[in-house]
């Protein structure tokens, strides 16, 4: 009771403390607390993520303007369906997304949003190291997205990209290959992404690294060396390059780009006060001082007449690829990519099923929270376990418990999703709490077996660790590079030991997500950690 | 427990100066009253220029205003604001409707043609290939008939001569518009091209929405995902984007001339006419009493007019306001809409019917 009264006051330090935004460093994991109250002065906004870069213009915003903005991030999809669900009015009072191109396709869009107003650009780009550019003899004005999928079809170059079902920017790859790839010289329609198929597949095959967001995709990116180019926004290749040794080289494909405006997009069920504040910042942002600082620290282009680009930012014209005009092509494109064109996923669950797990009904949320991931017959793009993903449950007490492996089968997903969760409903809260040795075994499990494949680790616990971290640590450092790669993504719930998991997320790459912010919160995580799977 | 209280005051503390800081800075001057307004989004530079504030506080006035398509807007709760300000006469008539304010007093305080932007290059080879005609260094006519020739049959700019150099322009030859169920300049533009392809007259029942339905589909179709306001591609194209042709309204480029804000993007800038046009006058409408008197006001007070030329509208009755004052700017402008012809547009039941069917939906909002 106690604890529970200096939490709440604690989150509310946090949210009035937050002053222009909150940053998603390593030390912030994504996924906490629900969305803040309503306060005059302060414009609640679901947004994009990469805008954390915009942490100083925003300050600056709130010296001339007395508006804070905080930020709740979402990919663009999830936000659409916030928006067009009404799961946003009276939570958010702005969205700050990418692109509001996908929110448009729905029709129950349409009278939710008032003053849309675009704050700067960047086009959809690929970063190549300068050796890769060198080997594979490539003038950089010259390069096609045709020419990326040659040099990919001829195992010469590999690759980094977000999930198109969670991030903007991988989606806008996806549409501009897929134009580049089919030859469409209008908006993609069906057939045009039928067309492209067998090519598309190819040029999957050459993406080593996924992300939930593009700012985890840049880190991912730097860590891995072995991979030779990523595709990202050109601000955050630029940004990347600012601090990096090696810069990439930036190529705007030549056949053609997709660019992100950014429109800042009231919402027309906020608060009358909260639109004022919100157009106040808007107001402030496409003033000449903001647009200048915009370019110069983000690399995003400027949209006010007069304000010259960041030194760096390209400046000849590349044709703007149109994104799909229909729900029904948009999401068919996602659906392939899920289901199809992408490589398949690896996915082990280590799942803390000792005692403890039995308080609060922590069992029954574990259990909602991966119910929730094996979906419905009729789940959209992103909404449960993918066509040819295998997906193992490790649930561990003093132990390993169980090693039970499911494979969703392309074209009858059910009988798999039906066992899934069969498995989860027969965890039983019993035992210890052996994170260490249980992730060893998700390593052995997954060093067996396909290797041509997108592995990562879930690890859910709700206590401290009973066994050893150094056995862990020397165990991966003895692993083969190949198996070093999979991730841990670890998620924060009931008492685990923060610092534990973040050594462990650190250590092998993964990331650590924060499920302790009440009812939903571990849903929430588990989801979000589907980008990265 | 000290701990506990310790924070609470922080808390209290930061909520305290972050209300001062709002209050201080956004202070409603007891001497002017506020109204509140939806209007499309490019006027919306005009109502924050810095002049215009003044001159209608000196009025009186404090408006706040916020953006919407000019078909949308009957969407919105419409009587959160005092005066609504659509970008053509036609779906002020539907928001009086909607909105219950029948026999309101409406104002239409200036007016603004739809151009098409681009840049010299796809200009010219427009030019070259008999789908435009140059009228100066940076303006010309698009050809109505030639072009929408072209867009029946796919034409893509590789099939057009003297189109290599430049590697934007690839692709079918569109122009980006709004989308004409929700904002003011995709409707008229589908007003101006199903008048052109329904032989020069004005669509006025089924047989007419028939005939022109596959070409309106065509246009709307090959643009992907469509715009919410011109603003958006404007800004794109001021931003370095390589989209060859937009659709925009004059004010938005005579603006950028007039203020001289443009830069390097001026010269790289071509306005093309459209041959065929349809002109709707911005239409203030009144929804609270408290507005009133602000439509006449945009169209009677000398300030304002000059102030909206500045902004690129034309006032009311004023082309020789605008005339004179862009005349440093012929080289782009064409203020007496020589050589152009002007039609009328059809019934808002009619072109809301074709935008419908632009988009591939049976009926509004229900697709096929």
């Amino acid at each position: 009771m106690i604890r529970r009264a200096l939490w709440s006051v604690l989150a509310l330090a946090t949210l009035a403390a937050a002053t222009a935004c909150t940053s998603q460093d390593p030390g912030t994991p994504p996924g906490k607390s629900g969305p803040p109250v309503y306060r005059p002065g302060t414009l609640r906004v679901l947004a994009s993520s990469e805008l954390a870069d915009m942490e100083p213009v925003l300050k600056s915003a709130k010296a001339a303007t007395g508006v804070t903005v905080e930020f709740t991030w979402s990919g663009t999809l999830d936000a659409a369906e916030q928006v067009a669900s009404d799961k946003a009015d009276g939570r958010f009072d702005a969205i700050w997304l990418s692109s509001d191109d996908y929110l448009r396709l729905r029709p129950e869009a349409a009278g939710k949003l008032s003053s849309e107003t675009p704050v700067m650009s960047s086009p959809v780009a690929i970063g190549v190291k300068p050796q890769a550019v060198a080997r594979l003899g490539w003038k950089p004005d010259e390069v096609t997205w045709s020419a990326v999928h040659e040099a990919v079809a001829a195992g010469k170059l590999t690759y980094g990209m977000t999930d198109p079902v969670r991030s903007n920017s991988g989606f806008s790859a996806l549409v501009s290959v897929a134009s580049g790839l089919s030859g469409a010289q209008a908006a993609l329609t069906e057939a045009d992404v039928a067309t492209a198929r067998p090519k598309l597949k190819e040029f999957f095959a050459g993406q080593k690294l996924t992300s939930g967001s593009s700012g985890w995709l840049a880190t991912a990116y730097a860590r891995r060396g072995d991979v030779d180019a990523v595709v990202n926004y050109e601000s955050v290749l630029l940004s990347m390059n600012s601090t990096a040794k090696e810069p990439l080289t930036v190529i705007r494909p030549r056949d053609g780009v997709v660019t992100a405006h950014y429109p800042l997009t009231l919402l027309a069920s906020a608060p009358v006060g909260a639109r004022d504040a919100g157009r106040a910042l808007t107001e402030y942002l496409r003033g000449a001082d903001a647009q200048k600082a915009i370019t110069e620290k983000t690399f995003r282009r400027p949209v006010t007449p007069g304000v010259a680009p960041a030194a760096g930012l390209g400046e000849d014209k590349r044709r703007e690829l149109p994104f799909p005009g229909s729900r029904a092509v948009a999401d068919g494109l996602l659906a392939s990519y899920e289901n199809e064109l992408r490589r398949p996923s690896r996915t082990v669950y280590v799942l803390d099923t000792s005692g403890s797990m039995e308080d609060e009904n922590r069992i029954g949320r574990l259990k909602s929270a991966l119910t929730d991931l094996t979906g419905t017959g009729s789940s959209g793009p992103g909404r449960r376990f993918r066509d040819r993903e295998e997906v193992t449950l490790l649930p561990f007490g003093d132990k390993v418990k169980k090693v039970l492996t499911h494979v969703v089968e392309p074209g009858d997903p059910g009988p798999a999703l039906d066992a899934i969760r069969k498995d989860v409903d027969a965890l039983e809260p019993e035992g210890g709490t052996a994170v260490y040795g249980s992730l060893k075994a998700a390593y052995q499990h997954l060093g067996k077996g396909n290797a041509d494949a997108f592995t990562s680790i879930v690890l859910m616990t709700d206590g401290q660790s009973g066994d050893k971290v150094q056995d862990f640590d020397s165990f991966y450092a003895g692993l083969p590079d190949g198996q070093k790669h999979t991730p841990v993504f670890a998620v924060l719930f009931g008492d685990s030991d923060r610092r534990e998991l973040t050594h462990i997320s650190e250590l092998t790459g993964g990331r650590l997500f924060d499920a302790t912010g009440g009812s939903g919160s571990l849903d929430g995580a588990f989801e979000e950690i589907r980008g990265y799977q | 427990m000290r701990r506990i209280l310790g924070i609470a005051l922080a808390v209290l503390l930061i909520g305290g100066v972050a209300a001062v800081v709002v209050g201080g800075l956004k202070p409603d001057t007891t001497a002017t009253k506020t109204v509140r307004g939806v209007i499309g989004s490019e006027k919306s530079d005009f109502f924050r220029d810095p002049d215009v504030i003044k001159a209608l506080a000196d009025k009186g006035y404090t408006v706040k205003t916020e953006t919407s398509g000019s078909w949308a807007m009957n969407r919105l709760a419409l009587k959160e604001f005092d005066f609504a300000f659509p970008s053509s006469s036609e779906p002020a008539q539907e928001m009086e409707a909607s909105a219950g304010l029948k026999g309101a007093q409406t104002a239409r305080p200036f007016f603004s043609p739809l151009v098409v932007l681009a840049r010299p290059g796809a200009a010219k080879v427009l030019a070259d290939n008999g789908l435009a005609k140059m009228t100066g260094k940076n303006s010309g006519t698009l050809l109505m008939g030639p072009y929408l020739k072209a867009a029946a049959e796919d034409r893509t700019w590789q099939q057009l001569q003297g189109s290599g150099p430049y590697p934007e322009l690839t692709g079918t030859v569109f122009i980006k518009t709004t989308d004409p169920a929700t904002s003011n300049s995709g409707a008229l533009f589908l007003a101006a091209t199903s008048n052109v392809a329904n032989n020069q007259s004005v669509v006025a029942d089924d047989a007419g929405i028939e005939r022109t339905a596959p070409l309106m589909r065509k246009l709307i179709s090959v643009q992907g995902a469509l715009e919410p306001s011109t603003d958006d591609p404007f800004r794109a194209f001021v931003s370095g984007s390589g989209e060859p042709l937009i659709l925009v309204y004059e004010a938005q480029v005579a603006s950028l001339l007039l203020q001289k804000q443009g830069g390097a993007e001026i010269d790289s800038m071509v306005v093309l006419y459209p041959d065929t046009t349809v002109n709707s006058p911005h239409t203030f409408v009144p929804i609270s009493d408290k507005a009133k008197d602000l439509g006449p006001l945009l169209t009677s007070d000398p300030k304002l007019r000059a102030l909206a030329v500045r902004h690129g509208f034309r006032p009311q009755e004023g082309v020789a306001e605008f005339t004179a004052a862009t005349a440093p700017h012929a080289a782009y402008l064409n203020p007496g809409l020589t050589g152009i012809r002007q039609v009328g547009a059809p019934t808002v039941k009619i072109l809301m019917a074709l935008a419908a069917r632009a988009k591939g939906e049976k009926h509004q909002g229900e697709p096929v």
